[in-house]
């Protein structure tokens, strides 16, 4: 039962944005990419898996590739995944979806494989976390929750919706360390997925919840949950919530995927597969389901996005340390 | 004779549960606690209460038996408790068992499927070769293709990749 | 009643002949998914739903109801027919289910089943429509510490359950708890009993426990004592239910419902505590308890009754709130927001429509689902007849393709042979199955739900007693333990009439009468209400 419910969340997304079969028009542009397989590291349903199997039929639709074969290999928080990457050196056909859990996970599962022995293809997406409280919760904004926060941080448990190193647990932990809250301190409560989460929040179990912005929308709509905050960099449209860094709290983060490759690939592999995701990135089919998903472009290419997960890495291992978790 | 031999290796279960608990504890703690922890509860807890529960029974089963008392084997319509293990068609249950676990990534499961059958119904006793072997690969075909192919779950090609 | 016109309007819209063939369709592809031991209706369901894809949402949403039913039901036909419970919420069913298959009652297993299924898929959808509302106010209301009184209730529950040798049972159990224990810690992420593999690191799922020691247990355990002779092959007996088996099933049906639907409700409910509860239930409530473990009815209709209530129980948060308290929950919550139906606080006022399609549609698959497997029942039973070689060896294959499959993980297949190791060893010394699923059910549950609710109240001890609910069970949990006092007080007085017998006496048995590390406990067994 562990990770099913995660597992579910979208599984049927998936399962119908794979119908489709490969187009077999003629080649436009350049020769379509052959033979590749997609790896996902958690359970069909996941965000990694919504991920990679939304690209691999955008782009067989765009003509770039043919017949993508993506499959999962779930265990471990994505690092049972990763190692099998990190083995496969050389391999030039295989790619994995990822994004900010793994990071998490290779710390708290104490994983010999690390994103930094992979080769980085890009990073595809993002979406920022929300601060979110019951309708008649008596935080009425950030400041607020903070103030009371700070005051006795174990009496207002936080909840979120994934293990610790997860996301939601990432997000609160900044959030309070930026506060000039010691993180040790922070009373975070995992619970199994946002369905459970809701639970929680609506059932005034924990005193505020945190989770992706796209989870709860209809619950914001309907007025039962109320916004204090969102934690990106800018406003996020169709949230009427300021961002952390315009409430006096110097944080942003956001959740974010991308796609690796295994080490060892020589530059013209390397080059294929940067290639075959930048045009992805271009092609109408692409955004196309941006749009029908909800996710925000976070296109960065080869080695920045190495230096961002590099860079990813260094702040999350900072945080897990404070925790006593890596 | 035998009576005693059973009570005997009755004490195995004991020092099977015992070994179990010592490795629980031992387990227990090598866990951290260098995070805050709310409560009386924290990540050992728990593991430390089964490791000393599996304790506390290893030794009152040891007792238990003891004094006489003994579990009895369970009994089944294809069990025939009058004769002793038959440790020979255990091993090539298990073997066959394996022997699909070594193979199913390599070799596929069409392959690894039809060893499993085909090892299953030689251990068990069928020794009808030929005709286990063709219903070993009619199944394991068979079941490649309803669920692999038809129904979509994830079963390795393995060899036959390109040829099914 | 509003809700009913609009009801009626959704059969009107799904009952054609088209929509009872995707029905038809559904419930055959979702049985077939999901007798695979490990690949429940959640994954039958994600897996199948290409197959919808292009038809009309109430031709989709039959059609994926019936995968869904389907799917339920296919992992109950493996765990009745060959001990390989498909998924979580059938493993108890195995208990008594696969102990009536092997006296040769498959067929009346699998009707209980189908028809306990039925009565409460019926019974749990019409709740849905009539109280969601109000069960969503009440299911919110419960937190971590009301959860963890559930828990100690259920424990308690268990200790009826732990076989004739209290101390074997107790073994057991601690087994079980011990394979809880595998994986990460879900509050701080530590590794416990994980020995550096990270395949364990999700902990060993339920489901591959069930099949490791049920079924390869089995099938290692009657390799080391196969009869010599040809056993006679096993009875298929009748085909239908007889007038008993009907008088000892609508009870269990109902109860389970009772059981199933309000659990289902609940944000961290599930199906397999309440499926056990009804089976512990049923047992206490049966004439006829002395043949639980040998195939007795009771044991079957509850828990089966007791999944499907529970399973509509899930869609009440679901529709009401957005809220997918499992898996399978989940899932169809994505399904619908493939058809631009966003399930939550204003779902009904948005799509009334599609929403009374859907629950029609659950009706119409519940329904299909009966008279699909209710005539296959007594061919089904005839599965059994395979010579005993191509029994057991075709049921390791079934249990190794399904537990494969999962997460394409041949380390899970060695989790489950060491499982069937262990199951083997169990066999041999008798020490009771049960209690080693109830500890892999419990004992991870309890512990989260303990530590959250100390999380809460920030280590505050009392934060465990002080909501009314808990409090409650606690209660319950204090008669049912000071029950045995009370009676012995009742008993000075000269018996009356309307007394029951006593339980069984326990027969001699070739242990030789209670010893002395285990008489205390074998008092315990006699506690509880004897009806």
């Amino acid at each position: 039962m562990r990770g099913l419910r995660t597992f579910a969340a979208t599984a049927v997304a998936v399962a119908l944005t794979v119908t489709g079969c490969a187009g077999s028009g003629s080649d436009t542009a350049g020769k379509p990419v052959t033979g590749l397989r997609v790896m996902v590291p958690n359970t069909p349903g996941g965000g990694y898996d919504v991920t990679a199997r939304t690209a691999a039929k955008a782009a067989e639709d765009a003509k770039l590739a043919r017949n993508i074969e993506v499959f999962n290999l779930p265990g471990a928080g994505g690092t049972v995944g990763l190692a099998r990457l990190v083995n496969e050196k050389g391999n030039g056909k295989l790619a994995m979806s990822m994004g900010l859990g793994v990071v998490g996970s290779v710390y708290t599962n104490k994983s010999k494989a690390t994103l930094q022995q992979t080769t980085p293809v890009a990073r595809l997406l993002q979406e920022p976390d929300i601060i979110v409280v019951p309708k008649d919760s008596r935080y009425k904004t950030i400041g607020d929750l903070v103030k009371a926060w700070k005051a006795d941080p174990g009496k207002l448990p936080v909840g979120g919706g994934s293990s610790p190193g997860g996301p939601d647990h990432l997000a609160p932990m900044l959030t309070a360390k930026a506060a000039g809250l010691v993180p040790k301190d922070v009373n975070y409560v995992p619970y199994d997925g946002g369905g459970e989460l809701l639970a929680a929040i609506l059932g005034k179990q924990v005193a505020f919840g945190v989770s992706g912005v796209g989870e709860y929308a209809d619950q914001v709509k309907a007025g039962q949950l109320r916004v204090l905050a969102v934690t990106s960099a800018q406003r996020v449209p169709g949230v009427d919530a300021p961002t952390l860094k315009e409430s006096g709290i110097d944080v942003e983060f956001v959740n974010w995927r991308g796609i690796v490759a295994p080490p060892g690939l020589d530059a013209k592999e390397i080059e294929t597969l940067r290639t075959l995701v930048r045009k992805l990135r271009e092609s109408q089919q692409w955004k196309d389901a941006l749009a029908r998903n909800g996710w925000t472009d976070a296109y960065l290419e080869g080695d920045q996005f190495g230096a961002f997960v590099q860079q990813e890495n260094t702040r999350v291992g900072s945080v897990l340390k404070d925790l006593g978790l890596a | 004779m035998i009576a005693r031999l059973r009570g005997h290796s009755e004490y195995g279960v004991a020092a099977f549960l015992l070994a179990v608990g010592v490795l629980v504890l031992v387990d227990t703690a090598r866990i951290s606690t260098d995070f805050t922890q709310r409560g009386p509860v924290g990540p050992k807890a728990v593991p430390a209460v089964v490791g000393v529960l599996l304790i506390v029974v290893a030794v009152l089963l040891a007792v238990d038996v003891m004094r006489g008392g003994r579990g009895e084997a369970e009994e089944g319509e294809d069990v025939d408790l009058s004769h002793p293990s038959d440790w020979r068609t255990i091993a090539l249950l298990a073997g066959a068992f394996l022997a699909n676990v070594a193979l199913i990534d390599r070799a596929g499961w069409p392959i690894s499927g039809a060893v499993l059958f085909w090892g299953g119904t030689y251990a068990l006793g069928s020794r009808r070769f030929v005709r286990d072997a063709l219903i070993a690969l009619a199944l394991s075909f068979g079941t490649y293709l309803l669920f692999a192919r038809g129904l979509g779950i994830g079963l390795p090609a393995g060899l036959l990749e390109g040829v099914l | 009643m509003d809700a009913f016109g609009s009801l009626l309007d959704g059969f009107a819209t799904a009952l054609t002949p088209i929509n009872l063939l995707y029905a038809l369709i559904g419930v055959a592809l979702g049985t077939a998914i999901g007798v695979l031991p490990g690949i429940g209706p959640a994954m039958a369901v994600a897996l199948l739903l290409p197959v919808t894809f292009g038809l009309d949402p109430t031709a989709a949403f039959i059609m994926f109801a019936g995968i869904y039913y389907g799917g339920m039901y296919g992992g109950s036909t493996t765990a009745i027919l060959i001990n390989t419970p498909g998924e979580s919420a059938s493993v108890i069913t195995a208990l008594e289910g696969n102990a009536m298959a092997k006296r040769g009652r498959a067929a009346q297993a699998l009707a209980t089943s189908a028809i306990g299924s039925f009565v409460a898929g019926t019974i749990a959808t019409a709740l849905l429509v009539m109280c969601a509302p109000l069960v969503v106010k009440l299911a919110l209301k419960l937190g971590a510490a009301d959860y963890f009184a559930i828990m100690v209730l259920a424990f308690i529950a268990a200790t009826s359950v732990l076989g004739k040798s209290r101390v074997r049972g107790y073994a057991a159990l601690a087994i079980g708890l011990t394979i809880g224990l595998v994986g990460l810690d879900p509050q701080t992420g530590q590794q416990r009993l994980t020995f550096g593999l990270p395949q364990l690191s999700d902990g060993i799922d339920v489901v591959i426990v069930a099949v490791g020691l049920f079924a390869v247990g089995e099938a290692l355990w009657v390799a080391a004592h196969l009869r010599r002779r040809s056993a006679e092959v096993i009875p298929v007996g009748r085909p239908w239910m007889g007038r008993e088996d009907w008088a000892r099933s609508w009870k269990p049906w109902l109860r389970g419902t009772a059981l199933g639907f309000p659990f289902g409700a609940l944000p961290a409910g599930g199906a397999e505590v309440p499926t056990f509860l009804s089976y512990v239930l049923e047992k206490r409530l049966s004439r006829k308890p002395e043949e639980f473990g040998k195939g007795a009815i009771e044991g079957v209709a509850g828990p089966e009754a007791t999944n499907n209530a529970s399973a509509a129980g899930t869609l009440v948060p679901m529709l009401t709130l957005g809220l997918p308290t499992t898996a399978t929950a989940a899932v169809m919550l994505a399904a619908f927001q493939q058809y631009g139906m966003q399930p939550g606080p204003l779902l009904f006022e948005r799509e009334p429509e599609l929403v009374w399609g859907l629950i029609a549609s659950l009706f119409i698959g519940n329904t299909m689902l009966l008279v699909l497997n209710l005539p296959l029942a007594p061919l089904w039973a005839k599965l059994l007849r395979i010579p005993r070689p191509h029994l057991y060896a075709g049921i390791l294959v079934f249990a190794s393709l399904g537990v494969y499959s999962v997460n394409a993980s041949p380390v899970d297949l060695v989790v489950m042979f060491v499982l069937g190791l262990v199951g083997f060893v169990l066999r041999r010394y008798g020490l009771p199955i049960v209690p080693v699923i109830i500890g892999v059910i419990l004992g991870p549950r309890a512990e989260q739900q303990m530590r959250r609710a100390f999380q809460l109240s920030d280590g505050d001890v009392t934060g465990l007693f002080t909501t009314p609910f808990s409090i409650t069970v606690y209660a319950v949990v204090a008669v049912v333990l000071f029950w045995p006092l009370a009676r012995r007080l009742v008993r000075r007085r000269p018996p009356t009439t309307s007394e029951r017998p006593p339980e069984t006496p326990e027969s001699p048995g070739p242990d030789g009468g209670p010893s002395v590390g285990t008489s205390p406990a074998r008092e315990a067994d006699r506690r509880g209400p004897a009806g």
